[in-house]
């Protein structure tokens, strides 16, 4: 009955509440598409494990709906939803091997001893990891661990995977390989995905859309974009630092990389090539009203567009093509005489551009 | 000034050392009264071997009884909230501290007094002088203990691993029963084993309940207890011996299992 609902909804909760003491859930309304990679954004505590817990039924809420695929789950059982989950400390089962781990949710469903092994082998293959097959998982790394973690949740071909901080565990080298991985596994396979965090690196690299919880509330849901560039609240702006975050492609010659933002040209001496996130701090970008002239390999002019007085520090926006947020004292801002509308250079060293 | 061994070391060291000395010369006393080959005459008599088969039959089934028991209550304690939690948990933890001849003589009045204790009798489960007694006072005395190990094994383990087993299609029994009970295999070997331990040397309470019978509800102590009590040394030996072996084994692979005990 496509028109009377969204067809393409997989995952919609309506005014779901969750008291568990110490955490809880309030009065969550939010739909995500099938296919979807969907963020759930939010600092320590903010209630972002008990809604996907909620989503997966370990928990029944206080009041509210939860629908799967069209259809009314807030009283089914877990495993009766088709819903899988991979936690931040992967809770892999200790007494079982990285194969008995796998196989888990598939024998559970009766399935064919063969037809566990043949798919155990296929997802195994796709993580590169089907070497780890007969050890423990006591004796993995974070990465295998994660890998495994994650075939074990995808080999039942549920309709929604759920990930609870999957990367915040691990070292940034391994965060950075496994983040382009998820990428690679969602765009493969297509299973909607529902991925929880608390930085905001991740969730702009990877998130179709973001939805950002505090203290128990969604307080905004959007794409990375509209939620980084026009944060509807001062937590979301003071929590994601409004930092300058934008998306490019990336080409390297001569040991930097050259980041093409919308028509404009970012030098950065981290080195990596493709479609790249890329973000710059705010105070490590130089202001001025006539050119600059430093060593820094970025430099671009334009119009100031906003200006807010955060008390000692000023924050601007300098549209360049691009809008730029762009720090400095308060003394500053007053010696320079600027003004929304004053026309000024920006500059910022290849070494400020962090590509992720 | 030269480095000398601390007086606190000496100090500390001499006390557990003289502290060994004593436990090992109590054991060695009984073990060497008699002449080896007395010893195990005594074993191989009818009376001892009818307290070696008692004491093996109740006490392993009163320790299948306390795990059968103690993994549910230990899973509540461990893992919900409910209305009187704290005080439901110190009363089953009050057999800890209880005496055991004070819970003999409570299973006595519930069994021996009560019409409850008249209804069982009636339909054929006599637990006031019969091996049955013994049994159920090895439970009361050690279920407790049971509880206690079990549920801190349980506490160690993340309910998340329930709760991933659950998303990949088991219901909450199959859950606990293929993720949480199989990780607890050595807190449940070591609780049991000692539990088991206990069993063999539960003494006041079966006395009370059980009442020390010749050839019907004697066991290894009952049987210590009545031979102590009119002079034939040698049978008294004899069990006081087999228990002492029945302590020193189980404790051992106590500790095998209570040293590999993992938490996850």
């Amino acid at each position: 009955m496509p028109g009377i609902l969204n067809y393409t909804n997989m995952i919609r909760i309506e005014n779901v509440s969750k008291d568990l003491g110490e955490f809880k859930l309030n009065d969550a309304t939010l739909q995500i598409d099938e296919g979807e990679y969907f963020i759930i954004l939010g600092p320590t505590g903010a209630g972002k494990t008990i809604l996907i817990e909620t989503i997966a039924g370990i928990y029944r809420p206080d009041s509210g709906r939860v629908f799967l695929d069209k259809t009314d789950v807030t009283n089914v059982l877990p495993k009766d939803r088709q819903i899988s989950m991979v936690y931040q400390d992967y809770m892999l089962f200790p007494h079982l091997t990285v194969e008995g781990n796998i196989g888990f949710g598939l024998r559970q469903k009766k399935v064919d001893k063969s037809e566990i092994k043949a798919k155990t082998n296929e997802i195994t293959d796709l993580l590169g990891i089907s070497h780890l097959l007969g050890r423990y998982p006591g004796t993995l790394s974070g990465g295998e661990k994660q890998r495994i973690a994650i075939a074990r949740a995808v080999v039942t071909e549920p309709k929604v995977l759920l990930l609870d901080e999957p990367l915040s565990a691990l070292d940034s080298r391994t965060t950075e390989r496994l983040s382009a991985e998820l990428a690679r596994i969602h765009k493969l396979m297509g299973t909607t995905t529902i991925h929880v965090t608390h930085s905001f690196e991740e969730a702009f690299a990877l998130g179709d859309r973001i939805a950002v919880m505090c203290g128990g509330r969604i307080i905004q849901v959007g794409t990375p974009d509209e939620v980084f560039r026009r944060p509807n609240s001062k937590f979301i702006a003071d929590f994601v630092g409004v930092a300058n975050l934008f998306r490019g492609r990336s080409v390297v010659h001569d040991d930097i990389s050259e980041v093409r933002i919308d028509g404009i040209s970012v030098v950065s001496s981290t080195v990596a090539s493709g479609d790249v996130s890329v973000s710059i701090r705010p105070e490590d970008i130089l202001i001025s009203k006539r050119e600059i002239d430093s060593s820094a390999r970025n430099s671009f002019s334009g119009e100031i567009t906003e200006v807010k007085d955060m008390g000692g520090i000023v924050r601007t926006v300098v549209d360049v093509g691009l809008p730029f947020v762009v720090a400095l004292t308060k003394r500053s801002y007053e010696d320079l005489r600027l003004a929304p509308g004053t026309r000024v250079c920006i500059a910022f060293k290849a070494s400020g551009v962090h590509i992720f | 000034m030269l480095i000398k061994e601390s007086t606190l070391k000496i100090v500390t060291i001499s006390v557990t050392l003289l502290l060994a000395i004593f436990i090992l010369s109590l054991l060695s006393g009984i073990v060497t009264h008699t002449s080896l080959q007395s010893l195990l005459a005594s074993i191989a008599s009818k009376e001892i071997r009818f307290a070696i088969k008692l004491s093996l039959i109740t006490s392993v089934i009163s320790t299948l009884m306390c795990i059968a028991v103690a993994i549910p209550a230990a899973y509540a304690l461990a893992r919900y909230d409910f209305f009187g939690k704290t005080l439901i948990q110190t009363i089953v933890d009050l057999p800890l501290a209880l005496p055991p001849i004070v819970a003999g003589v409570g299973l006595l009045l519930i069994f021996g007094t009560t019409s409850f204790g008249a209804w069982l009798s009636s339909s054929g489960l006599k637990f006031v002088f019969t091996p049955y007694g013994i049994i159920i006072a090895q439970f009361t005395v050690n279920i407790s203990f049971m509880l206690l190990i079990m549920r801190s094994t349980f506490e160690g383990i993340s309910p998340r691993y329930e709760y991933v087993a659950q998303t990949l299609g088991c219901n909450p029994v199959q859950a606990f029963l293929q993720t949480t009970l199989p990780m607890s295999k050595n807190g449940l070997i070591a609780g049991g084993i000692i539990t088991w331990c206990k069993g063999i040397g539960e003494f006041g309470a079966a006395l009370m309940l059980a009442g020390a019978i010749r050839m019907r509800t004697e066991t290894l102590p009952i049987s210590l207890y009545l031979n102590m009590s009119c002079g034939d040394l040698d049978l008294a030996m004899a069990a006081a011996t087999i228990m002492i072996i029945i302590s020193v084994v189980s404790l051992y692979i106590f500790e095998l299992y209570a040293r590999h005990t993992q938490l996850y």
